[in-house]
């Protein structure tokens, strides 16, 4: 049993400390230090997050997404084919981001996240895993202008995402992790983004893990389990039914257990996360799980952040019998 | 007849020098005593700028409030508490409030203020709260792990504020729920709410919602349990009111006619435009004219220039019609 993340950390911590990012964002917007500068502050923030996940005692860490305005802009300004529109609540959080407008073919032009992935391996004292955002909430989550469907783009998409993919391999990622929160929303889209994974997934062999989000996988289960995937990451904060429904049919992969509410500053307990171990591990395997919070963590305050994976981390020790 | 009334939402731009206070009073360079005296001048400006212009309901322009959640969740100290920063997007963050036990209203919070504001005018100045859906949606929930108790007793929390405002004598009680539109199956729950803070008041009522696909939850929006209904409807094209056309509503339409997210000031023939679109579905006397949304968004400038646009267009709207 490994722990982990979704993705995101906050960018940003709480006074006393500085709030170094938000200030050199500031400062390069009003032209008062250029890119260099900037790079050299998200460098600097990034190896100070990673420190962060590691003593908190996580197996593996993301760079915590540092660089990413968010999940939709960090990709789609890297690729030929889309502009960047005004903004637009994510899901139905009390955060933001900028619709992409799609105003021609979509081509992927340069690795995205590869560097990142890089710069935060060499600086991490675990395993990073890589992140891309899937080609069929990229697709969903955009205003279509050009595609004559939602199927043709998602599937433009997956060829031109598969160069990331293909080049994060190349860089020696041990697990890429493609992130698909909008299916939950529009299960009846499912066949669509099958086909974009298994275009966009085919003959890769790295390990590979698809999350979700804010939502249950009823309806989409078992034939979730037959994507290109070694594990699927599920939220069982936001939607408890999640634990009924994969108790319908044997969970053949592993499974990413998002138990840690990362939505509400509210501790959890130490035993209401053994207990919530336990019951996966009636379920599937202690082998077979990644224990890691509900979603990605910017929706809390970096201290509570951080208070969260290192309960986290207690209560799976606890559950492992691992003596404190 | 009268009808074509103007107002505005809520909030205006605050004046470099509050702006300034305001960071030297939360690094304890200046007193409490200090910042209020300041926030009066500036609520002295509004409320002058506003009579300049010629409104015919004004608002006190909210220079005390920071952010409209958080400015209430500071008052009620017993049971909130101010969280750490957490991103809404780009740079842009935010401290978000904690419920930490059972809501309980402790004293007024918005009519001294009011009370001001309306000694300096022969016009009336509408009381402003933030809504009960938006204040729990807008916070993180450490006590209540249930949206529907937590809402109602934040309902129960404002609507003594509001009986206070209506004891005052405010002759209009807003009640803004912009996160309404967040998850359009809760909109039960914000009526629900939204009935609980206006029962029983003299004054009229009004609650302010913002974008969102209102389409799915028509009814519920147009049935809502307060006198006058204030959308933003220019930065849709409009469109938004067609959803009034072939619905049976009885109550006060409060009609965005200046966007408040674009700087360009809008022409004379554009406004006028719009509110004939207006009262296409709305008779004058049951239609308010106003900007989109609060205008602290934007300049001081820019903020006068979209009200003088607007007054001049519904001044002519007045002539051909032949209304007061």
């Amino acid at each position: 049993m490994l722990t982990t993340v979704v993705g995101s950390y906050p960018k940003i911590p709480n006074r006393p400390r500085p709030p170094r990012l938000r200030s050199a964002i500031a400062r390069f917007e009003r032209g008062e230090i250029g890119a260099d500068e900037l790079r050299r502050v998200e460098d600097q923030v990034t190896v100070e997050v990673i420190q962060e996940q590691a003593e908190a005692g996580l197996d593996i860490i993301t760079d915590g997404q540092i660089r990413w305005e968010d999940d939709q802009t960090y990709f789609v300004r890297r690729m030929d084919g889309f502009s960047i529109d005004g903004l637009i609540r994510y899901f139905d959080t009390n955060t933001y981001y900028r619709q992409p407008v799609v105003e021609g073919p979509v081509r992927w032009r340069e690795a995205v996240a590869v560097g990142d992935y890089e710069f935060a391996a060499v600086q991490s004292p675990v395993p990073v895993k890589a992140l891309v955002t899937g080609p069929y909430t990229l697709a969903a989550l955009s205003a279509n202008h050009d595609y004559g469907s939602l199927r043709e783009l998602a599937l433009a998409l997956a060829a031109e995402l598969r160069h990331e993919v293909l080049a994060l391999e190349r860089a020696g990622a041990p697990i890429i992790q493609v992130n698909e929160p909008a299916i939950l929303q529009q299960k009846e889209d499912f066949p669509i983004a099958r086909q974009a994974l298994q275009v966009m997934m085919e003959g890769v062999r790295t390990e590979a893990h698809l999350y979700t989000w804010f939502g249950d996988i009823d309806g989409l289960y078992p034939q979730i389990l037959e994507l290109p995937f070694a594990a699927i990451g599920l939220d069982f904060v936001k939607a408890p039914a999640n634990w009924d429904v994969i108790a319908r049919a044997p969970f053949t992969k592993k499974l990413g257990l998002g138990i840690i509410d990362a939505r509400n500053t509210k501790l959890e307990s130490v035993e209401q996360i053994v207990s919530a171990v336990r019951r996966a591990c009636a379920i599937i395997p202690a082998d077979m799980l990644y224990v890691n919070p509900s979603c990605g963590l910017e929706y809390l305050p970096r201290e509570t952040a951080e208070a969260k994976l290192r309960r986290m981390v207690e209560g799976v020790q606890q559950a492992q019998g691992v003596p404190a | 007849m009268s009808g074509l009334l103007t107002t505005s939402v809520g909030s205006f731009p605050k004046p470099d020098y509050l702006t300034h206070a305001r960071s030297q009073f939360s690094l304890k360079k200046i007193s409490r005593q200090e910042l209020a005296e300041l926030e009066r001048r500036a609520t002295a400006e509004v409320i002058r700028l506003q009579e300049d212009i010629g409104l015919d309901i004004l608002v006190h322009g909210e220079m005390e409030r920071g952010d409209m959640a958080a400015y209430f969740a500071e008052q009620l100290t017993e049971s909130m508490a101010i969280g750490g920063l957490v991103r809404s997007y780009g740079n842009r963050y935010y401290h978000k409030p904690i419920i930490t036990t059972k809501l309980r209203w402790q004293g007024p919070m918005t009519v001294e203020m009011w009370r001001y504001a309306q000694s300096l005018t022969d016009k009336p100045v509408k009381g402003m709260l933030t809504g009960p859906y938006t204040m729990v949606d807008w916070s993180f929930d450490e006590y209540y792990g249930d949206r529907v108790q937590a809402v109602l007793d934040m309902a129960a929390v404002l609507h003594e504020e509001a009986v206070e405002l209506d004891k005052a004598g405010a002759r209009y009680i807003q009640v803004d729920e912009p996160a309404a539109s967040t998850r359009l199956d809760e909109m039960d729950l914000v009526s629900r709410g939204l009935s609980v803070v206006t029962q029983g008041l003299k004054a009229k009522t009004i609650t302010h919602i913002c974008y969102g696909d209102f389409a799915r939850a028509v009814d519920q929006i147009l049935t809502l349990p307060v006198d006058q209904l204030d959308i933003e409807t220019a930065n849709s094209g409009y469109d938004l009111l067609e959803l009034f056309r072939h619905k049976r509503f009885d109550k006060e339409l409060a009609m965005g006619v200046v966007d408040v997210h674009n700087h360009r000031i809008e022409t004379l023939d554009e406004v006028v435009a719009g509110i004939h679109r207006g009262l296409e579905v709305v008779p004058p006397e049951r239609l308010y004219i106003d900007p989109d949304c609060g205008l602290k968004t934007r300049t001081l400038d820019e903020a006068e220039a979209k009200l003088r646009v607007m007054v001049q267009a519904v001044r002519q709207v007045r002539r051909e019609l032949g209304v007061d």
